[in-house]
């Protein structure tokens, strides 16, 4: 119990002086331009499918939902303001963060690991290259951008599967859906939950890198980077996202 | 390294239309909170604001065309609201507008509303001032329906009491309503009168072919005929209405005259009665 209790702690800490040693790398030259742009790609643009798809059957299925309750109340006209305000606040982010959790922090954990457990990373290290440099802070960096644009996807996505909702049971202009959904928007709406995603792919990014890092030696620590890397992230996103609209709760 | 084109393009083009979108948002929210495009700032002094919040809106003929951008508490009995407007609807707000302060909707946020003034055509300058109206307040609603739910209250225990008088008392209108026995004295009051009234119709033709009353009669229907032959010269549709109406204006006097008697002889037989009752209950 207090060996495992130890085992937890001793992993933060050592979580934490990784993503200290980060922050450190990445204002040092050199920039891995190159590598990060391809993470980039890996990250973002590869991710982009499965984003969509979820934004849009969660904006669906938020309207229907949500339908039956507001029209008891008789305010079926808040419907677009409601769906557009749960997607952009909590929906879109949590949802888009999950997934990245499940498809990016996974794939590093598993890649890094392998790299670890062949001892290529240390070969890198052998011919003089920078292996933080390279692999982790480019996929860190990559991470923390890619996936603030993911959630305005998955937004603007979920938006336009709230709309399909919305013309199954009524006929709303397209526009009118639009001008309903700006009006009940404003700014406290839009940037705390942005900001929110920056940490969510920081998080997303560095801990698949750290477990896949740390991967110990041997084919089963693989898989066990790559498990752990997914849980891990998964907790410490609900777990930001609580401290997040703490906070955002408390300055507005 | 990969080969760098196939990549770069479609990377760039996520990466630029995730930004526009974002972009995007952000303006049309901006436009929705007039931040961009021109503004100018009126004032209005309330007494109370009625929970009036920054970032209401302000409608001016049903639309909405700014917000409501500071509320300051200068005294104990007043409150400055100040708020920023669409420049292109300056020209259509002179100087005698008012401010008012309503709610939209049943449970809806506050509203402060503009409402044309009656005659000043001098369009109202930058941070100009316009006069404000007080709105309602749910106070003043409660106590005029307090005021009415007390006379309500008055009302129905008089109408309590009538009631109870109706159905135990013994005056005049409970026995009617409740006694056939003067039920059936009222009936026969009644058809006495009938009869009365006819001898006295009887009456008032004997008194025609009286040699006394006869000049009298004469005339009037000479004058009459005078009238009938005045009239026939204007069309015949209006001369059929005024026949007409002067025969329901005559049936009317008759029936007035006839009410008026039945109502005196009403009054004699009910004197008539209660005489005759006193003994009774003084028996």
């Amino acid at each position: 119990m207090i060996l495992s209790l130890k085992n937890t702690f001793s992993q933060i800490g050592s979580a934490t002086l990784f993503a200290s040693r980060f922050f450190k790398e990445i204002i040092m030259p050199p920039y891995e331009t190159k590598e990060f742009l391809k993470q980039c790609y890996a990250i973002g643009y590869k991710s982009f499918p499965l984003v969509a798809i979820t934004g849009f059957i969660m904006g669906l299925v938020l309207t229907i939902q949500s339908r039956p309750t507001l029209v008891t109340f008789g305010a079926e006209s808040w419907l677009p303001g409601m769906v557009a305000l749960s997607l952009i606040r909590e929906i879109a982010p949590v949802i888009t963060a999950l997934i990245c959790a499940g498809k990016i922090s996974s794939g590093i954990g598993a890649e890094l690991g392998s790299m670890k457990v062949t001892e290529q990373i240390d070969a890198m290290e052998v011919s003089a290259i920078n292996p933080y440099k390279y692999l982790v802070v480019t996929r860190i960096l990559a991470c923390t951008l890619m996936v603030p644009i993911l959630v305005f996807f998955a937004d603007a996505i979920g938006i336009l599967g709230g709309y399909a909702g919305i013309n199954i049971h009524g006929d709303v202009n397209f526009r009118r859906y639009l001008t309903q959904i700006i009006q009940s928007l404003e700014f406290l709406d839009v940037i705390p939950a942005t900001i929110k995603t920056f940490f969510f792919g920081f998080f997303i990014g560095m801990i698949g890198c750290f477990k896949g890092f740390n991967a110990s030696n041997g084919t089963e620590s693989v898989g066990k980077a790559a498990n752990s890397a997914v849980v891990t992230a998964s907790l410490s996103i609900f777990i930001i996202d609580m401290v997040a609209v703490q906070i955002t709760d408390l300055f507005f | 390294m990969e080969k760098e084109s196939g990549y770069t393009w479609k990377l760039g083009m996520f990466v630029s239309v995730g930004l526009l979108l974002f972009i995007m948002a952000i303006y049309f929210i901006g436009k929705q909170k007039n931040l961009f495009g021109q503004t100018f700032h009126i004032s209005s002094k309330f007494k109370t604001v009625s929970g009036l919040e920054v970032g209401n809106n302000v409608r001016f003929s049903g639309i909405n065309i700014g917000t409501v951008e500071e509320i300051r508490i200068i005294n104990d009995s007043s409150v400055i609201v100040s708020m920023v407007i669409k420049d292109e609807i300056r020209k259509f707000i002179k100087t005698d507008a008012r401010a008012s302060i309503g709610s939209d909707g049943l449970m809806g946020d506050k509203v402060l509303t503009i409402s044309p003034g009656p005659k000043s055509t001098k369009i109202i300058e930058d941070n100009g001032a316009i006069a404000s109206i007080d709105g309602i307040e749910m106070n003043d609603i409660m106590k005029s329906v307090k005021k009415s739910v007390d006379n309500v209250g008055v009302i129905s225990e008089e109408l309590a009491i009538f009631s109870q008088s109706m159905n135990n008392g013994n005056g005049a209108l409970a026995r009617l309503v409740r006694d056939d026995k003067m039920a059936n004295s009222v009936s026969n009051t009644l058809s006495n009168l009938e009869s009365g009234t006819k001898g006295f119709s009887e009456n008032m033709e004997a008194a025609k072919s009286n040699f006394l009353f006869r000049g009298y009669f004469k005339k009037k229907e000479k004058e009459k005929e005078k009238k009938q032959e005045e009239l026939k010269d204007k069309k015949e549709e209006q001369q059929e209405k005024e026949v007409k109406e002067k025969a329901a204006k005559e049936k009317e006097e008759k029936a007035k005259e006839e009410k008026a008697k039945e109502e005196k002889e009403k009054q004699e037989k009910q004197k008539a009665e209660d005489a005759k009752k006193e003994p009774e209950k003084k028996q």
